[in-house]
């Protein structure tokens, strides 16, 4: 028995890590989000479908990933104020000032922080398609492609070259295009998610690759052979949301 | 200095304090390749099956989608290696060596129980520091032996085992089909399940299932037995146009060097 | 206890037997005493008008605030106890500053009327241990004007918290006659100098002193500029084109 009592210390962490990715990349009037469905906790799989991308309007989908309980209480409380904003303001949130919420509601939580990265994609009120990020107390930014969650530093450089041309010099006498057409943004993306399967154990199981077009977007006619399509646009106001369903690799 | 002229036999301590030092100051030690793995091993009526998945990782990175993780010891004596990849192959490497000599000193085939111990002498000496999990199988003139032997050196001798990040789940699969005195082909098909379901159910494990089958006449290899996880064709072509990447400068040199060489001397040196 | 019926007035937020809540009555009344005040919705744009009671000469009427911005696309125009709007007004800015923070986006007129409206009936939030914020019902009515993605609107709220949209609105004390006028004069087309000019008339008419300058003021709100109060300048050309 010690004669002094020592100080002790006791630490809770509330916080845990559940693999997989995201990522979304803005079209010119549409907006891809993607993102595997494994969930995991150190090497077990928790389960091979968890969703982490959501529709939330007909113009804006969500995509969350980090901390699985943090992701998807995050997700309800945007859901509910999103509810909130039509009932006061008779209309649903457009997506820069979804972007912003998202940034308020972040920040609100700067000391103890919602553990997840955000990436919102959908269409802007001028039909442009439209690609946000967050870091998780709620810094952001607009951009054309971003990939996040457990094989961003796979991902990203892939995109980075792919889809801003990095590192590529352009064939002499013409330019790289500021928008790719929707057939090569649907292959990138599920390039993307084929190898970072093969080369990361958190990456696996499902794929759910979300689609929102503009109104009157004339890349809807990209989807015409695309197997295992779905549509889940819920209004007649124009945005039109689709949703790809695929397998990855389960070991 | 000296360490660096002359290297004494067995492992190299001499940057062991320096390295401590640097991990306390924010500069940890790289990782090592590991075989988060799952690695079994089962008796059967007429000998040992082993078994192993083919996934090497680097933290969450798969390093190597196809590694061989069931390594030589002997004709009829094999070991599946769990842990840090490079501790597992010099060790069972240093092991066949030894077993090699062994049975050339001897005149005799050297036995299951010699390897295993020569295994644990050497992992209990290193007190855990060396990362070899292993699982040690093989027939000899006493008949058929399966071990366990733990990175500190304690082993076990079991019917059927499994080892490595993917052990429950494989063990999961002996415990609910294992039976006595299987035959040959219901214990590889065992065994292939077993490791399945760590490649299936843990993160460590993946690719293909690679299998071993021991019996007194005859060791069968069976390298990639079970290929589950072909890679699936990419929905692109990824080859860059000629004149993609950009220079700063541009120089040829040649490499072919010639010259002209011109006779000074008098009269041609006498050769004979 | 028995109460008789004139108690009924006493209690603000009791019903009389009628189903009245004679104090918010009482403030409705009030604002028929202030200063006339006129607005007119344009496809162009919003005008709003007062009418400044100048008491004394001594008065320095540039010191009369009765329109004021609620934000860059927003003004209010006021009738009645003018103090009482400063605390509405006050809570229409911070409403307008709050959703611009939240959202990245501008407030719509009709969120920011109906968050000041929130106000009207807060006088019957007092809990008996607790200290009611307010004793007593606002008396004043306000004309907010304003643009946003539905076009310009005007909006009309009083005492009780109920608000309506109006194309054209006079509140205060010359309100009956000018209601009328306007009524008479007002149509879709009807442009945004035209409505400056009508404003102007209807003032003219319900106002005791000669209209100048100094004793109305005039502030619009437009798509390209959004609020702005007319400078005496600018007052003066519009009182000339009259």
């Amino acid at each position: 028995m010690p004669s002094i009592e020592q100080p002790q210390q006791r630490q809770f962490n509330p916080y845990s890590e559940n693999g997989g990715t995201i990522l979304a990349i803005a079209g010119a009037d549409f907006s891809v989000i993607a993102g595997d469905t494994r969930q995991s906790e150190g090497y077990s799989i928790q389960t091979r479908y968890a969703p982490k991308v959501f529709r939330l309007t007909d113009r804006a989908v969500l995509a969350v990933n980090g901390f699985a309980a943090d992701g998807n209480m995050f997700v309800k409380k945007v859901r509910q104020r999103l509810e909130w904003y039509r009932h006061a303001h008779a209309k649903d949130m457009p997506l820069r000032a979804i972007a912003r919420l998202i940034q308020t509601m972040l920040y609100a939580r700067r000391f103890f922080p919602f553990y997840v990265y955000n990436i919102l994609g959908g269409i802007e009120e001028d039909g442009t398609g439209a690609v946000y990020s967050f870091d998780p107390v709620g810094s952001y930014e607009r951009e054309a492609c971003r990939a996040a969650g457990a094989a961003q530093s796979l991902v990203q450089p892939f995109l980075d070259n792919q889809i801003y041309f990095k590192n590529q010099l352009p064939a002499p006498g013409t330019s790289h295009p500021a928008h790719l057409p929707l057939s090569t943004v649907l292959s990138l993306v599920i390039d993307s998610f084929t190898s970072a399967t093969e080369r990361h154990i958190e990456v696996g199981d499902g794929l759910e690759i979300y689609i929102v077009f503009s109104k009157g977007s004339t890349s809807l006619q990209g989807l015409a052979s695309v197997r295992g399509l779905q549509e889940v646009t819920t209004t007649d106001d124009g945005e039109r949301v689709f949703v790809i369903r695929r397998e990855l690799k389960k070991d | 200095m000296a360490s660096s002229i002359h290297s004494g036999p067995g492992f190299d301590f001499s940057n062991e304090i320096r390295n401590n030092f640097m991990a306390e100051k924010g500069l940890p030690l790289p990782k090592a390749t590991s075989t988060g793995t799952t690695i079994v091993g089962c008796l059967f009526k007429d000998g040992i099956v082993l078994g192993a998945d083919t996934r090497a990782t680097e933290g969450p990175i798969v390093a190597d989608k196809n590694c061989e993780k069931i390594h030589y010891i002997t004709e009829s004596i094999r070991c599946c290696g769990a842990g840090t990849a490079a501790d597992t192959e010099f060790t069972t490497a240093l092991i066949s060596s030894n077993m090699e000599l062994h049975a050339l000193s001897t005149g005799r085939k050297p036995r299951v129980v010699t390897a295993m111990t020569m295994l644990k002498q050497m992992l209990f000496r290193y007190q855990g520091h060396i990362g070899a999990a292993l699982v040690l199988g093989g027939v000899d003139a006493t008949g058929p032996h399966l071990f366990t032997i733990h990175p500190h050196g304690s082993t076990d001798k079991l019917p059927y085992v499994t080892m490595g990040s993917g052990s429950l789940a494989a063990m999961a699969v002996f415990e609910s089909a294992w039976r006595p005195d299987m035959d040959r082909e219901s214990a590889l098909t065992l065994v292939k399940s077993a490791i399945s379901a760590g490649i299936f159910n843990d993160l460590g494990s993946g690719s293909n299932v690679d299998a071993c089958i021991i019996t007194a006449s005859s060791t069968e290899m069976l390298r990639n037995v079970e290929m589950p996880n072909e890679r699936v064709q990419k929905e692109r072509d990824y080859k860059f146009r000629r004149g993609t990447t950009a220079w700063a400068k541009e120089s040829v040199r040649d490499l072919v060097v010639s010259e002209t060489v011109q006779w000074v001397g008098g009269e041609a040196m006498d050769t004979t | 206890m028995f109460l008789t019926r004139s108690e009924y007035d006493r209690g603000v937020n009791t019903f009389s037997p009628e189903g009245r809540l004679f104090q918010v009555e009482y403030a409705i009344e009030a604002i028929k005493l202030g200063s006339t005040t006129v607005g007119i919705r344009t496809p162009e744009g919003v005008v709003l008008g007062v009418e400044k009671r100048v008491q004394s000469p001594l008065l320095e009427s540039s010191s009369i605030e009765k329109i004021m911005e609620i934000d860059a696309h927003l003004g209010c125009a006021m009738s009645g106890l003018t103090a009482d709007a400063r605390t509405m007004i006050d809570h229409a800015r911070v409403t307008a500053q709050n959703h611009a923070f939240t959202y990245d986006e501008r407030i719509k007129v009709e969120s920011v009327t109906q968050a000041v409206c929130d106000l009207a009936l807060r006088f019957g939030e007092s809990v008996h241990d607790e200290d009611a914020m307010m004793s007593r019902p606002f008396g004043v009515a306000l004309l907010i004007a304003g643009i946003d993605e539905l076009g310009p609107q005007l909006y009309h709220t009083d005492p009780s918290g109920t608000f309506v949209r109006y194309d054209a609105k006079a509140i205060g004390s010359g309100s009956e006659a000018a209601q009328s006028e306007l009524q008479d004069k007002w149509h879709k087309q009807i442009t945004l100098q035209e409505a400056q000019i009508l404003t102007l008339r209807v003032l003219k008419q319900v106002m005791e002193e000669k209209l100048d300058q100094h004793n109305v003021q005039l502030a619009q709100v437009t798509p390209t500029k959004g609020f702005e109060i007319l400078d005496e300048t600018r007052l003066q050309e519009v009182i000339e084109a009259m």
